[in-house]
């Protein structure tokens, strides 16, 4: 028996490399998720880095304004001379890092909400879940408009914040619903029965269960987030004080005439398509979260 | 009506899935005769193909499954392996019922059962639908249920025997003469348990059916069946006339499996759990018999080749180590 | 040791607007199970017995009566404090493949009671992983293999033994297996009835069967007393061979009469009990609670409802007017 005791020392390291050794199997079962995972990978190092290749100011050259395609200029320029590509990149940083941030804030809050609501029931539940039916009868755009008067949003962080304060209550909802179908399930009841603590019980049977759902909304929640402020700068109810992909929609559109003459419109596609592929890439890795969550299909 | 019930051949029936092993056969090269008007009992634990044979007979198994191998030859139908489309979903229903696994839970709940047997008439193009609902009410009556109001009642409304019921009723209500019957008793109580099982004995030899009865309990079968084949891995391993197999069990996967049955009466200590475990899909043997890691009669030649059924009288035994003797 | 006093349990199902329709699940039941000993629960589902062994094991309340664990009345205690008494009966789930979290391995799920153990005894953290192990041979299991797998790569047979295992981690007084072999392949059957009863003879863990099959309450001992529920209330109540032997109420007798007989191995008893077919709606409220569907019903029964007693000449208590000895219980062919 002292080689099965010797032999379970080690299997949490153990379990960790079979985890992602499962990951990574789940990932080449399907080329598409590959291809998903470098395209996100992709984005991230853009935002990350991305910006650190170009100056503070674009440089402007008054000589090529709207520029078409080119070798120089592989989107061409906007209305100021600038290099399309070199604004895409240097405006993902705001747009990524929004993104994200309104991501963790509706995940942990609508996770937090749910997962509290669902396993406590009765007063709680009823009050938490009141309030998420409150703020989800929130419109949000209209807010969004009346808060724009008032603020500026020049930073990232106030504008994840902002949109993530907003977008939790679907989270919420469907968590709660998740937990409450979980609880009644016999490995809830029978660790209720061990006695081992709410904490436990929270964290490391509940949590886990629901951890590939958790992870799809918060992918989901990227892409939402990432439509969402485009749509604020792109319909100019925010002032251009961020580099954004937004704004560049704006100006091909409403400056450049991207949808009446044909000069401004790699001006137009470059951020469209920008958008497009990371939507793209988000949707080719979510298809992979069931199975790398689910000890049963990673192991296949 | 006696007479009409069919018989049915199968032969050299292979099933395989697709897995990502490749393809793995789920029932293996089995033979099996239904006697017109008989009910047989399939037995077998989980995993042992009996549900994939049991679809079988209506060429029904469900993709990534297929029949590979083998035909199954009713009565007024022909092969129906090679049954397509249309054909198949007509002789589906007319000419052989079906009463699924947890038929307690296949109603439509959003439907009465009335309606459903319209459903089912105006599917199978049945003129007289006025006829058909009689039909199912008399069914009904004759299995102690008060027709009208069961036709009227929604799946909620009932209890598990009482939708027990209206399954056999589905299955036998287009005059089909060949019914299977896929574990009828499963999650249902004792008292329950015999009451259906006296229904299928009765509902059998007044309306003169060919009856399958597939289930994990030797016990259903002994009360209702007149012939037993015992499955196991894939493969018929043992077959014979219900009494005869279960007094004097000749493979030693039966014998194991009629000992390790909790009895009422008699000795407790004879009763003994079969060692290791059933087989799965993907642990089943390649070669050699499929019995041969929990058999206490292993032989060398079991792991290299898979024992034939031999048949001596009505006993039809697959079993390198059983010499079967001559019976009377 | 453990009593129950006339437990009674209420069920509110919410109905329409008129009002809430109650349902009586329990209706004042006694039972007492010794230390070590063994009891088995038996009836068809909806009798109560379920919710008779979810209250015992503390995962239900109970609206009249007292349940005493040990000496300790329960009622006395605030919900709070009744955990730690409750741990001393772990409940041995019907369906092994949601009593164990796929998302754990068998060593995370050993090792989260275990933890929790040697910080209230200051055990170290080697003797975790000796438990684990030993909890695991215990129940037939080889550690070496099992501890890293998860749920689903076991077979049923096998999770029913982790989940005995776990149960086992916390040192219980008593596990309450619930239907604990219905979902198991007949052939290894057998083999978690011998386990539950070999560590009752080891451990001196006491059992308590909850069961519609009656044949598989007599493998947890012979010294097991036998309770046979119907609609809420104990209607006979005796050592289980001989209730199973010499049943005396029309109930019990028909539960018996319906068991299948292997013919060909056994013969039928000669007196077999059909009862009526239950019907939802004939749920009579006064007199016998079986009176509606009893083949033997006399004058007695429409309006009075019988209690369990002792009456002359049969050993076991039983709530009928009527008892009668029948012989239903198939036998073996090479007995007669």
């Amino acid at each position: 028996m002292s080689s099965a005791i010797l032999e379970t020392t080690s299997t949490a390291a153990t379990m960790r490399r079979n985890f992602w050794r499962g990951v990574w199997r789940v990932m080449k079962r399907k080329p598409s998720r590959l291809v998903g995972a470098v395209i996100v990978l992709g984005f991230t190092f853009m935002g990350v880095f991305g910006p650190m290749f170009y100056p503070e100011v674009l440089p402007r050259d008054t000589s090529q304004l709207y520029a078409p395609m080119s070798a120089e200029h592989w989107f061409g320029t906007d209305g100021q001379g600038r290099d399309v590509l070199a604004q895409v990149i240097t405006g993902s940083r705001y747009v990524l890092l929004s993104a994200l941030v309104t991501a963790v804030i509706t995940v942990v809050l609508g996770t937090a909400i749910g997962l509290f609501s669902g396993f406590k029931r009765g007063r709680w539940d009823t009050v938490l879940m009141r309030l998420t039916d409150m703020k989800l009868t929130i419109p949000g755009l209209p807010l969004l408009l009346v808060l724009s008067t008032v603020w500026s949003f020049g930073s990232a962080l106030e504008m994840g914040l902002l949109l993530g304060l907003l977008g939790w209550g679907g989270v919420a909802r469907a968590v709660r619903s998740q937990t409450l179908s979980l609880r009644e399930r016999g490995f809830i009841e029978a660790a209720r029965g061990l006695g081992l603590s709410t904490t436990h019980i929270v964290g490391k049977e509940l949590l886990p269960s629901m951890a590939p759902y958790i992870a799809m909304n918060m992918l989901i929640a990227v892409t939402g987030a990432v439509y969402a402020q485009v749509g604020l700068f792109f319909l100019g109810v925010l002032p251009y004080e961020a580099d954004n992909w937004g704004v560049m929609l704006n100006l091909s559109v409403f400056g450049g005439g991207a949808l009446t003459t044909t000069a401004a419109l790699p001006y137009m596609l470059a951020p469209l398509l920008a958008i497009l592929l990371l939507t793209l890439g988000i949707v080719l890795v979510v298809d992979a979260m069931d199975e790398i969550f689910n000890p049963r299909l990673r192991e296949e | 009506m006696p007479g009409q019930a069919p018989g049915v051949r199968i032969d050299g029936l292979t099933v395989v899935y697709k897995t990502p092993a490749g393809e793995l056969p789920a029932v293996r090269d089995v033979a099996l005769t239904l006697e017109p008007g008989t009910i047989t009992g399939i037995v077998g634990e989980s995993g042992s193909g009996k549900s994939t044979l049991a679809l079988s007979l209506l060429n029904a198994v469900q993709p990534p499954g297929r029949i590979a191998a083998g035909s199954v030859d009713i009565d007024g139908l022909g092969d129906v392996v090679g049954l397509r489309g249309e054909e198949l979903r007509k002789a589906r229903g007319k000419h052989v019922g079906y009463v699924f696994q947890a038929a307690q839970n296949s109603l439509n709940p959003l439907k009465t059962v009335g309606k459903q047997v319209l459903d089912l008439g105006r599917s199978h193009g049945v003129e007289d639908l006025r006829g058909l609902v009689r039909d199912a009410r008399e069914l009904l009556g004759r299995m102690g249920l008060d027709g009208a109001r069961v036709l009227d009642s929604h799946q909620h409304e009932l209890s598990g025997g009482m939708r027990q019921r209206v399954g056999i009723m589905l299955a036998l209500v287009l005059n089909a003469h060949l019914v299977v019957l896929d574990e009828p008793t499963t999650a249902l109580d004792m008292i329950t348990q015999a009451n259906i099982l006296k229904i299928v004995r009765e509902v059998h030899a007044e309306r003169g059916l060919t009856t399958l009865v597939i289930t994990h309990d030797i016990g259903v079968v002994a009360e209702v069946a007149d012939r037993l084949a015992v499955m196991y891995g894939g493969r018929l391993v043992e077959q014979g006339p219900t009494r005869q197999v279960l007094g004097d069990p000749r493979h030693p996967y039966t014998k194991g499996l009629i000992r390790a049955i909790p009895r009422l009466t008699g000795d407790i200590a004879e009763a003994r759990a079969l060692p290791g475990r059933p087989p799965t899909l993907t642990t089943v043997p390649e070669r050699g018999c499929v019995f041969r890691d929990r058999c206490e009669l292993r032989m060398d030649v079991c792991d290299t080749d898979d024992p034939a059924a031999v048949a001596h009288g009505d006993r039809i035994v697959a079993c390198h180590a059983v010499k079967v003797r001559e019976h009377a | 040791m453990i009593t129950g006093e006339g437990i009674v349990k209420t069920f509110k199902q919410r109905g329409n607007v008129l009002g809430a329709r109650e349902v009586r699940a329990l209706r004042g039941v006694d039972f007492a199970i010794p230390k070590g000993g063994a009891a088995s629960f038996i009836g068809e589902s909806g009798c109560g017995k379920t919710t008779l062994g979810r209250i015992i094991a503390g995962l239900e309340t109970y609206d009249e009566g007292e349940l005493t664990l040990d000496g300790v009345p329960m009622s006395s205690l605030k919900p709070k404090q009744r955990q730690p008494h409750f741990r001393k009966i772990q409940l041995i789930h019907q369906d092994p493949y949601s009593a164990l979290n796929p998302t754990r391995t068998i060593h995370q799920t050993l090792n989260a009671p275990l933890t929790l153990r040697a910080k209230q005894t200051g055990r170290s953290k080697a003797w975790i992983e000796e438990r684990a192990a030993e909890v695991l041979s215990m129940v037939g299991l080889d550690p070496g293999s099992v501890l890293a797998r998860y749920p689903h790569q076991l077979s049923g047979g096998m999770r029913q033994r982790v989940v005995i295992a776990r149960a086992l981690t916390v040192d219980p007084e008593m596990l309450v297996a619930d239907e604990a072999v219905s979902m198991i392949d007949v052939s290894l059957r057998l083999g978690i009835l011998a386990l539950l009863k070999d560590l009752r003879e080891r451990l001196g863990v006491a059992v308590l069967f909850i069961t519609h099959d009656v044949a598989t309450s007599r493998y947890i001992g012979d010294d097991g007393e036998l309770y046979v529920i119907y609609r809420g209330q104990v209607v006979e109540r005796g050592p289980v061979d001989t209730v199973i032997a010499d049943p005396v109420h029309p109930y019990t007798q028909s539960l018996l009469s319906a068991i299948p007989v292997l013919h060909g191995l056994e013969r039928p008893g000669e007196q077999p009990v059909t009862p009526v077919e239950s019907m939802e709606a004939g749920q009579d409220e006064s007199g016998c609670l079986f009176a509606p569907r009893c083949p033997f019903r006399g004058e007695r029964c429409a309006d009075e409802r019988p209690l369990l007693q002792v009456t002359e000449g049969i050993p076991q208590e039983h709530a009928c007017f009527y008892p009668e000895r029948r012989s239903v219980v198939a036998r073996p062919m090479s007995e007669v």
